[in-house]
């Protein structure tokens, strides 16, 4: 992982944490928020349903007390109305249901169960409600479509008090509905067993309530809680539990609930709010972090690019320098430093170029020498012999001048190969073979590799069946292939092998010149490509030189493997076209 | 004016008096008789006869209108001659034959003139169930035109048949006992009984069906019972259910006295036995009757307030012996329901009651046997006998006798 990358993911790290934990805090926030609002618009709702519900009840005592007074429960009372006249007294009075009975409880008249004229009443009431002038209270009633209802009722004595009259309204979906008629608000009403009456006319799931009407049942007074309807949030209901209690007689639990829909859609709005702002502060964040970053590691950058310039030889790599601060101050280290590899390396060159030149005038020195020394004696003879006489001066004079231009000869050889690797030409690329270029290099050792006299020296040949067809310049390639064969022969003084194997490898051609001489250490191995450098007793130091630059020249590289005692084997890898690589 | 003139003015206003009430109680031909009814009615097939109760009594009324019966039955139930003057044995005293009554002529203006072999019946029960059998309106006299429409000889002809919904029956003029008073009968058909008051309040319609219980009529002509249709309920519930009906009350409050409680399918002045069924309460024996009683459900007329009524209260009742009856629908396992008396004759009363129950019936039994049969296992349970109730316009006159009804003046 880059410099760059580790301080964009940190800056980013940093940013979303930072945001994160303000969406966090702003979320948690606005939830308490919410809470404390929902528990006071419970509070509230709590507040109205008991004013609701006083309300209704002294509304439906108002009722009743008018149809006891009413001529046609009179009727009734006497005995001498219709079994269904209630009816008519609780339409009248616009009352859910109107019993009137004797003070026995015998029912003589019932507006919502006409049928039942003649029983007993039997609700689950304690007789002295029947008695009392209370205010209204809740009771389970019997109806024809089913077991009980609960109702809102008021009992009341007709004025001659031969009948008592029990009137209310039924807790049915309308009086439910007239209950929660606030928007997002509604009433249901469980009774026991476990049925639940919805104003709506739904289907509850009744055991999703339980809990709540247990609490309100078991508590004896009102619970609150939340149900959640379905997996999606925005189903769950605040409910208020209110049970309906009278005597110690629970009639049922009246649950009030009110949707939450609003409240969740409202705190999922701010969240994702929170969440479009956190990405987009996050997306900001990291902008400016990979600005920031940019712009910091630009120079650690270039720095960078710098050195690897450097290390790749490019002494004039520079840094710009952009900034004053730490970095700005290693840019201008780098710069300084790089500057002085280059003077010293400008120096080192120099003192390299003073030393070869030194070398070689030392080597010139020494091969002119050599010549030089014969040639004085020579000359130094035949003044001599001219001072003597005649004859012997023309017989010294044959032998002299035989010798001078023999040695002239050899300071000719000297300069020529000098003048040879100082004006090697560039290759004059064709299509060669180089194993029929080995076959003839080899073919030109022959006599000497077989003359008397001379240390035995086995040649092997392991070339390619298939000729190694390659773009180059034959005539060098035998020259350098020559070269190596000379050096080969020179190395094994007391005979040996001369190995020359050839062969095709993946795209380029592979030709190694083995000997089985005295080999050559690791630091010889390291100059031996050196101009000038020799291992020999009279080289000049330029035939290996040569060869390298041959091979140089034709795209390829050489190589030698070689260790003191086990001979040295040359390798010489060429491409098959000179624009591919060996 | 001299005070001897008065007598005599007052002695003539008198006389013209009389003579105009005469006249308004004096039967009238002419008008078209708008009838609105319950029953919904196919055709008038005399074969076809309906088991719904309402339907079977509105076709054993209309039936006799339209086709004729070799014999009829009198107000006393003695068969006499109707479309047949005489009967007498073949020569080999094993068949009866009848007499056709001459130039009767059918609807379609030919005479009637029958096969030899449908006037004859073979001689292999008494001739009084033979002409009792006949009697009854569903062995009418018909003839099959060729497009399958009926033809008859009655009083009335059917002009149009909307089937369940109107019908129009003309008069028959050239009937054999001379055409009847009216023009004509308008029928609607499967009007419920809110509409049919409503229409009759505003003076749409002439005659119309009523509640029950309400006629001050004291001949019973229908039996008020509950009939139970499903293999639901055992023998055993049934009977609790019937023994758990306070009749009592609901004749003196429901019923504000009119009826007869009975235990019985036909009414006393029918079969003379009516007594010896038993209609008695026991709820304590309907309580030790109910145990495991399913919930059963309940159907009546709930348009009609009394029938209404008496159903919440025979579930009340039920209730307190254990047994619940909630309403339900056509499909309901019990159905309290009207049943109408369509003959004079107990046996062919009975045939009648036994297609409304569905069960098999034979006239060779005594009409007690044959109602104890109908009773045993309480498939049906009698209730009250009660009079078939009518509400009708006042220009009405002889109703429910409809060759001699007549429309009056307005």
């Amino acid at each position: 992982m880059t410099f760059r990358t580790k301080l964009l993911l940190l800056s980013s790290i940093t940013v979303a944490g930072a945001v994160a934990l303000v969406t966090g805090a702003v979320s948690i926030a606005a939830r308490q928020g919410f809470e404390r609002a929902d528990g006071q618009r419970r509070s509230d709702l709590l507040a109205q349903l008991r004013r609701e519900l006083d309300a209704r009840g002294a509304e439906v005592v108002r009722q009743v007390e008018r149809a006891a007074a009413s001529a046609g429960v009179q009727r009734i009372a006497a005995g001498s109305a219709e079994f269904n006249q209630a009816q008519q007294e609780s339409a009248a009075q616009d009352l859910g249901f109107l019993d009137v009975v004797q003070p026995d409880l015998t029912i003589l008249s019932s507006a919502h169960w006409p049928a039942r004229f003649g029983y007993k009443n039997d609700w689950e009431i304690a007789a002295e409600d029947w008695h009392s002038a209370g205010a209204a209270f809740f009771a389970r009633i019997p109806v024809p479509e089913g077991p009980s209802v609960v109702a809102l009722v008021a009992v009341r004595p007709t004025a001659d008090k031969r009948a008592l009259v029990a009137g209310g309204r039924l807790v049915d979906p309308v009086f439910l509905k007239s209950l929660g008629d606030a928007p997002g608000m509604r009433a249901l009403l469980w009774l026991p067993p476990g049925e639940v009456v919805d104003a709506q006319g739904g289907n509850p799931d009744i055991t999703k309530l339980a809990g709540l009407v247990n609490a309100a049942r078991g508590r004896d007074t009102e619970a609150t809680g939340t149900v959640q309807w379905t997996s999606a949030r925005s189903s769950s209901e605040a409910f208020l539990a209110f049970p309906l209690e009278h005597r110690g007689q629970i009639a049922g639990v009246l649950l009030a609930g009110t949707s939450l829909a609003a409240q969740f859609a409202l705190e999922n709005e701010i969240l994702w709010i929170g969440v479009v702002a956190a990405v987009s502060g996050i997306l900001i964040g990291v902008l400016l972090g990979w600005w920031t970053t940019e712009r910091v590691t630009r120079p650690v950058t270039q720095l960078a690019r710098g050195a690897r310039a450097v290390a790749s030889g490019d002494w004039s790599a520079r840094v710009e320098v952009i900034s004053k601060d730490e970095i700005g101050e290693l840019a201008a280290a780098f710069n300084r430093m790089t500057e002085q590899l280059a003077e010293q390396r400008d120096r080192a060159i120099q003192a390299e170029r003073v030393a070869a030149w030194r070398e070689l005038a030392r080597r010139l020195a020494h091969e002119l020498k050599n010549p030089l020394f014969p040639l004085q004696i020579t000359i130094e003879n035949l003044r001599k012999a001219r001072k003597r006489s005649e004859s012997e001066f023309e017989e010294v004079f044959q032998e002299s001048t035989g010798t001078l231009l023999a040695e002239v000869g050899n300071l000719k050889t000297i300069i020529g190969r000098f003048s040879d690797f100082a004006k090697m030409p560039p290759p004059n690329f064709e299509v060669v073979d180089l194993n029929e270029i080995v076959q003839n290099v080899m073919r030109l050792h022959d006599a000497q590799l077989k003359a008397e006299g001379s240390s035995k020296i086995d040649a092997q040949l392991d070339l390619a069946e298939v000729g190694l067809r390659i773009q180059a310049d034959g005539e060098q390639l035998r020259r350098a292939i020559g070269n190596l064969v000379l050096n080969a022969i020179d190395a094994m003084p007391r005979g040996g092998v001369l190995r020359i194997a050839s062969s095709r490898e993946d795209g380029h051609v592979r030709l190694s010149v083995s000997d089985t001489g005295m080999g050559l250490t690791e630091e010889e191995c390291a100059r031996l490509f050196t101009p000038y450098y020799t291992t020999k007793q009279h080289g000049t130091g330029l035939g290996l030189a040569i060869v390298q630059s041959v091979v140089s020249d034709h795209g390829g590289k050489i190589s030698v493997l070689s260790s003191p005692g086990n001979g040295a084997t040359f390798i010489i890898e060429l491409p098959v076209s000179p624009g591919e690589p060996a | 004016m001299k005070p001897t003139a008065l007598p005599w003015i007052a002695a003539a206003s008198a006389f013209f008096a009389l003579v105009i009430l005469q006249a308004e109680s004096r039967p009238r031909y002419g008008g078209a008789l708008r009838v609105e009814m319950s029953a919904a009615l196919n055709n008038l097939d005399p074969a076809e006869i309906p088991s719904d109760p309402v339907a079977l009594e509105a076709k054993a009324r209309l039936v006799p209108a339209v086709f004729e019966t070799l014999v009829r039955l009198d107000e006393s139930g003695k068969p006499q001659p109707w479309l047949a003057t005489s009967w007498t044995h073949d020569v080999a005293r094993k068949r009866w034959v009848f007499m056709a009554r001459p130039r009767v002529r059918l609807h379609n203006g030919m005479m009637w003139t029958p096969t030899a072999s449908s006037l004859e019946a073979p001689d292999d029960r008494p001739i009084e169930q033979i002409l009792r059998e006949m009697a009854r309106p569903w062995n009418a006299i018909i003839v099959r035109e060729p497009d399958g429409t009926l033809t008859g000889t009655g009083p009335f002809r059917v002009a149009r048949w909307e089937a369940g919904k109107a019908a129009t029956l003309l008069a028959n003029e050239a009937h054999w006992k001379g055409r009847p008073y009216l023009d004509s009968i308008e029928i609607q058909m499967g009007r419920d009984l809110r509409d049919q008051t409503q229409d009759l309040q505003l003076g749409k319609v002439d005659v119309t069906d009523a509640s029950v219980g309400t006629s001050d009529e004291t001949k019973a002509e229908e039996t008020l019972a509950l009939i139970f249709d499903t293999p639901r309920s055992t023998p055993a519930v049934r009977e609790a259910v019937a023994l758990s009906i306070d009749k009592v009350a609901i004749r003196r409050v429901l019923l504000k006295g009119h009826g007869d409680i009975t235990g019985a399918l036909l009414p006393q002045w029918l079969s003379g036995y009516a007594f010896l069924f038993d209609g008695k309460r026991d709820v304590a024996r309907a309580r030790q009757l109910s145990a495991g009683s399913p919930p059963l459900t309940f159907s009546y007329d709930r348009q009609d307030a009394v029938l209404r009524s008496i159903g919440e209260r025979i579930s009340v009742n039920a209730m307190e012996a254990g047994i619940t009856m909630r309403p339900g629908s056509s499909m309901a396992d019990v159905r309290l329901v009207m049943i109408p008396i369509t003959s004079r004759d107990e046996l062919a009363a009975l045939a009648d009651i036994a297609v409304v129950l569905k069960a098999p019936f034979s006239f060779a039994a005594a009409p007690y046997e044959a109602e104890r049969a109908l009773i045993d296992g309480f498939r049906v349970v009698p209730l009250f006998h009660l009079a078939r109730n009518w509400s009708l316009a006042p220009r009405v006159h002889s109703w429910p006798d409809l060759p001699n009804v007549w429309i009056g003046q307005p």
